[in-house]
């Protein structure tokens, strides 16, 4: 499954492979000349790490989002990184490989699902690297069209020296116009530029094109419906009676009837007499 | 007889009285202020009367007074009164200054201060104020304080009182631990430390007394000292700020004193530099560590086992670290942590260290080029990912699994693991912030562009990341040095919105500073240290001549700078060739600065012995170098500073470029803007070396032409700016002698302090009369 990850200097792989292809004389592992690559790093177990590690994620690409939890992706994760362990450490590389194809049949949709898609933190990267670069663009621009204006001025008051000086032989008012045109064709060509710049992948919602925007994930919280039950609050003291009441049974009598204003309020003298009840019937008992 | 008596009577009296008016007790804004001194000068009222503002308003303020006229005296006493009056307006004064003998200066002077609160409410004082400083400063082990460097000491530190060492100590007592730290831990705490002014050495004392360690105690009692006084780094270096300060109460007032170079600090503090060392270095440390863990696995593996638990749950090590554990904390500012469990990519030893070897091949390998690169850090991300597969979310991480794993391997020597724990820091900064930053990759310095050196430039380009932090938890943050012109251009560059910008100026008995702008020689070349002109031979002979006169006629010192180390060699050879050094060996003795500390601290006392004896000495030295930042030349030590050229800074560095174009993008300040505003407050940093005081006096020699124009002139401070006259923007050498002759001869007369008394000297009679208040109101210029 995987290419030889053995190392030999160039004028050996020239030697060996001089028809193209051919077994590694290490492990017997049909090659292809082409395969090889030049060692990027000093040490050369990175090289072969890193080969390995390319391989490995390109099975297991799993996203954040794929998890529920934090803790299962970096669970994930780690299992990972020892899989890459123990093929560039040479530990329990069969059981290892069973593993992974195991693992690959399994997940053979997720994988090529993930395959084009980026993992979040990617998509930020390139997001600012194109930001970046409009920015920049944006600002070679301006530099440009104030360069531009600069000049512009400088030769539209020439040309008014010229004017007045030649002033007897040709209107001015021609030549300012035909100037006025360049400068306004020239202004407009710079604004189409600028119209450029801004990217054509951004949707009106300012998300980007083809970037993951992960629908299913929002996962489902099971809670029970909240449920309206009765006030019923324990006195330890005799029953209260019922704010309607209290004017049949003659309570009322006893407190001062509500005036005109206080009435305005919402006020009626029934309220106090029950607050008052409810004051002195409570903690009666003991509990 | 009575005549007599009569006479002592009248003694009696007069002392009683003079004792009385003794000292000032003032009124600032209806604050009653103690100030120590029997005279006051008005910028200092006036200065006190613009704090006690900014602190009302519990906002910010950038305030610029010339040096020698009592800044921190003022500081100090508006700031403790207010304190006095306000217990729960301002709880603490953080004063934050650059080197250790300003530290002690400052300290110095609260001491008088506090002297004279005694005195004077003959309460029990109890004030508590310290200075704190690295552990070089303040250890007394006999062992480890006999160490030189600084690193040295913090790792032996580490290696005596690390928890885990002693807990060792406690089943195997041979174990060496530090027993000031241990007698601290067991009975420190619980007894405060007695109010009080105590200086670096003050601590050592109290330490050695009470046989506690003075760094620790420090450390923990600025938790609820009254005043602290600091370095800047304590503050504003995220990797040290958060095992400090993180403490402070947000009713503080901080003071920055000497800010003009505050942005470098704050600009220095994030940025990184990697070299071709520290990554061979760094491997070293790799292969330690590999070493450690496969020696741990076989014979303590719960320990690993125990680490790694914890990482899967996501514990936050501040749970279980001790204050000696924290060696050094996160580089990036504490509100960008991630607070969550580190990634399971690096959770096990062995793949972490896989992570960091992988990450080091990297660096070697984008160390490995031939041409210069710069990119922004999502770059860099991108790449390191699609080369080595590493993503930024490990990376985010970096420093703080390095730390819990030197904990767990229990390594005691941490200043081994520098190099490891800068490239983890790299790795955290360049992962976390996305702007701001950039990373450049230079093969070789630009003068020696044969031989390979590459080095990584990791440069923060946004000062106001670093300080945002502190502008945002305290109420109050001064800002104030005697050079912050334009004052205008420090909120912008730090990002910071203050309640008062204030200027003040010095008022003069008599003017004491002679500021002359030389703009050409007696041939009428003009003199300039401009690039296209500086090997021109004529300039270089005008500027030797220049020397030559002042050499002359100045008495005792003078102070000459240059722009740059290169320069001043060149300058020097070739005035050499010329003759001219010998004829100025005539009239003074010449020293050198150089690169070299230790060569140039010698040079600098030779100098003053000769100042002191004889005809005097001319110290050649250069602009933003060691001299022309912390070294003042009081009175006869520097009679005149001639600054050859305008100290721009060296503008083809990338990173400047860099710097620059960031501040035009964000901050809309025009390059040349801001390197004519760095020169500028370079250029008066050197001037201002030679005025220390309001008795003291000296010639300010600007020998460029480009000195003369309005945008440079108007950026130079004001109190330099107020005795430049039309008359001296465009000199020859000629004329200069002649007004630096006349200068001299008149300030070289007597100079007593009653001819100061009432004009630039207050007794607090005449602080009260109508008139002096209004001329008062008018030294203030609000920017």
């Amino acid at each position: 499954m995987f290419v030889c990850v053995c190392f030999r200097c160039e004028s050996c792989v020239e030697m060996l492979f001089v028809r193209g292809s051919g077994n590694c004389v290490q492990c017997n592992t049909p090659l292809r000349k082409s395969n090889f690559r030049v060692q990027l790093f000093e040490d050369p177990a990175i090289d072969k790490e890193v080969e390995i590690r390319k391989k490995v994620l390109k099975i297991y690409n799993k996203r954040e989002f794929d998890f529920s939890t934090l803790k299962e992706y970096n669970d994930y994760l780690e299992q990972v990184e020892d899989i890459v362990f123990n093929l560039t450490n040479n530990i329990d590389v069969e059981r290892t490989k069973q593993m992974m194809e195991q693992y690959q049949r399994d997940n053979k949709d997720i994988i090529q699902r993930n395959k084009a898609k980026l993992t979040r933190e990617q998509e930020e990267l390139e997001e600012l690297l194109l930001q970046d670069h409009q920015d920049s663009e944006q600002r070679r621009l301006e530099t440009l069209q104030e360069e531009q204006r600069h000049l512009q001025a400088k030769r539209i008051n020439k040309q008014a020296l010229l004017d007045e000086l030649e002033i007897s032989k040709l209107p001015a008012a021609v030549l300012l116009a035909q100037h006025k045109d360049r400068a306004s064709q020239l202004e407009t060509q710079i604004e189409k530029q600028k119209q450029n710049v801004k990217p054509a992948n951004i949707f009106s919602t300012g998300i980007m094109m083809g970037q993951t925007v992960s629908l299913a994930s929002v996962s489902r919280v099971e809670e029970v419906l909240y449920v309206y039950q009765l006030l019923c609050i324990d006195t330890y003291g005799p029953p209260v009676l019922e704010l309607d009441q209290l004017g049949r049974l003659g309570y009322l009598n006893h407190v001062r009837t509500a005036s005109p204003q206080d009435q305005a309020g919402g006020y009626t003298s029934g309220l106090a007499c029950h607050r008052a009840i409810q004051d002195a019937f409570s903690g009666l008992f003991p509990s | 007889m009575i005549p007599k008596l009569c006479y002592f009577l009248k003694l009696l009296v007069f002392i009683i009285l003079n004792n009385l008016i003794l000292k000032l007790k003032l009124n600032i804004d209806g604050l009653l202020v103690y100030f120590p001194y029997d005279y006051i000068y008005p910028e200092q009222y006036s200065y006190m009367l613009e704090l006690k503002r900014t602190l009302d308003a519990k906002g910010h303020g950038v305030l610029e007074m010339p040096s020698g006229t009592g800044k921190t005296i003022s500081l100090l006493s508006l700031i403790v009164a207010y304190q006095k009056a306000y217990p729960l307006e301002v709880t603490k004064l953080v004063y934050c200054s650059r080197t250790v003998p300003e530290i002690e200066k400052v300290v110095e002077e609260l001491r008088k201060l506090m002297d004279y609160y005694t005195k004077q409410t003959e309460a029990k004082n109890d004030f508590l104020a310290l200075a704190l400083s690295s552990r070089k400063n303040l250890c007394i082990h006999p062992e480890v304080s006999a160490l030189r460097f600084g690193k040295e000491v913090d790792g032996k530190c580490h290696s005596l009182t690390a928890s885990y060492i002693r807990a060792q100590h406690h089943s195997n007592p041979s174990q060496p631990v530090c027993q000031f730290y241990e007698e601290f831990d067991a009975v420190g705490r619980q007894v405060p430390i007695p109010p009080g002014i105590y200086n670096l050495d003050d601590l050592k004392d109290f330490g050695r007394r009470k046989g506690w360690c003075p760094y620790f105690l420090a450390r923990y009692a600025i938790l609820h000292a009254n005043i602290v006084v600091y370095s800047y780094h304590y503050l504003l270096d995220p990797k040290i700020a958060d095992l400090v300060s993180k403490e402070l109460a947000k009713k503080s007032v901080v003071v920055f004193d000497e800010a003009h170079n505050i942005d470098n600090v704050c600009i220095d503090s994030m940025s990184v530099n990697i070299t071709r060392r520290t990554l061979d270095r760094c491997q070293t440390n790799v292969e330690t560590l590999q070493n450690t863990i496969s020696r741990i696995k076989e014979t303590d593996a719960a320990k690993l086992r125990e680490e790694y638990s914890r990482l899967v749950e996501g514990l936050k090590e501040a749970n279980v670290a001790r204050e000696t554990d924290m060696y050094l904390s996160n580089p990036v500012l504490p509100d960008e942590i991630l607070q969550e469990a580190v990634p399971g990519s690096i959770r096990t030893a062995e793949h972490f260290v896989g992570f960091m070897k992988r990450f080091l091949e990297y660096l070697k390998a984008r160390l490995r080029i031939h041409h210069v690169v710069q990119e922004s850090a999502p770059q860099f991300l991108k790449d390191i990912y699609e080369k080595v597969c590493i993503d930024r979310k490990p990376l985010r991480f970096c420093a703080e699994r390095l730390r819990s794993l030197l904990r767990t391997l229990e390594i005691a020597d941490i200043a081994d693991f520098s190099a490891i724990t800068l490239i983890s820091h790299f790795a955290t900064l360049v992962s976390t912030y996305s702007k701001g930053f950039t990373i450049i990759i230079e093969p070789f310095e630009d003068r020696t562009p044969t031989i390979a050196n590459p080095v990584l430039h990791f440069s923060c380009m946004d000062p106001s990341i670093a300080i945002k932090p502190v502008f945002g938890r305290f109420q109050s943050v001064i800002i104030t040095s005697g050079t912050l012109s334009p004052l205008d251009i420090y909120p912008r560059i730090l990002d910071f919105r203050p309640v008062t910008v204030a200027s003040f100026t010095m008022t003069l008995a008599r003017t004491c500073l002679c500021p002359l702008i030389v703009g050409r020689g007696n041939d009428q070349v003009a003199m300039t240290s401009k690039f296209e002109t500086r090997e021109d031979f004529a300039v270089i002979r005008n500027y030797g001549n220049l020397l030559l006169e002042m050499s002359a006629i100045v008495p005792d010192g003078i102070v000459a700078f240059f722009t740059s180390y290169i320069y001043m060699e060149n300058i020097v050879a070739s005035w050499y060739e010329q003759g001219i050094l010998e004829n100025i060996q005539r009239n003074k003795l010449i020293f050198i600065e150089t690169q070299d500390a230790a060569e140039t601290s010698m040079a600098l006392e030779k100098y003053q012995e000769a100042c002191e004896n004889g005809r005097g000495a001319i110290l050649l030295s250069v602009a933003r170098g060691k001299v022309s930042e912390g070294i003042d030349f009081v009175h006869h030590y520097g009679r005149a500073v001639i600054m050859f050229g305008v100290p721009y800074v060296y503008t083809q560095s990338r990173i400047l470029k860099a710097r620059l174009e960031y501040l035009r993008d964000q901050f809309q300040i025009r390059e040349n803007d801001f390197l004519t505003f760095d020169a500028m407050r370079h250029a008066a940093q050197c001037v201002g070396r030679a005025i220390r005081g309001k008795t003291d006096y000296g010639l300010m020699i600007f020998a460029d032409k480009r000195y003369a124009r309005a945008d440079k002139r108007g950026k130079l401070p004001r109190w330099i700016q107020e005795h430049l006259t039309d008359g001296s923007l465009n000199l020859t050498i000629d004329e200069t002698v002649q007004l630096g002759k006349h200068f001299l001869r008149q300030m070289a007369q007597p100079f007593r302090q009653e001819d100061q008394l009432g004009l630039s000297l207050l007794t607090l009679e005449q602080l009260q009369s109508e008139d002096m208040l209004q001329k008062i109101a008018q030294i203030a210029q609000q920017a």
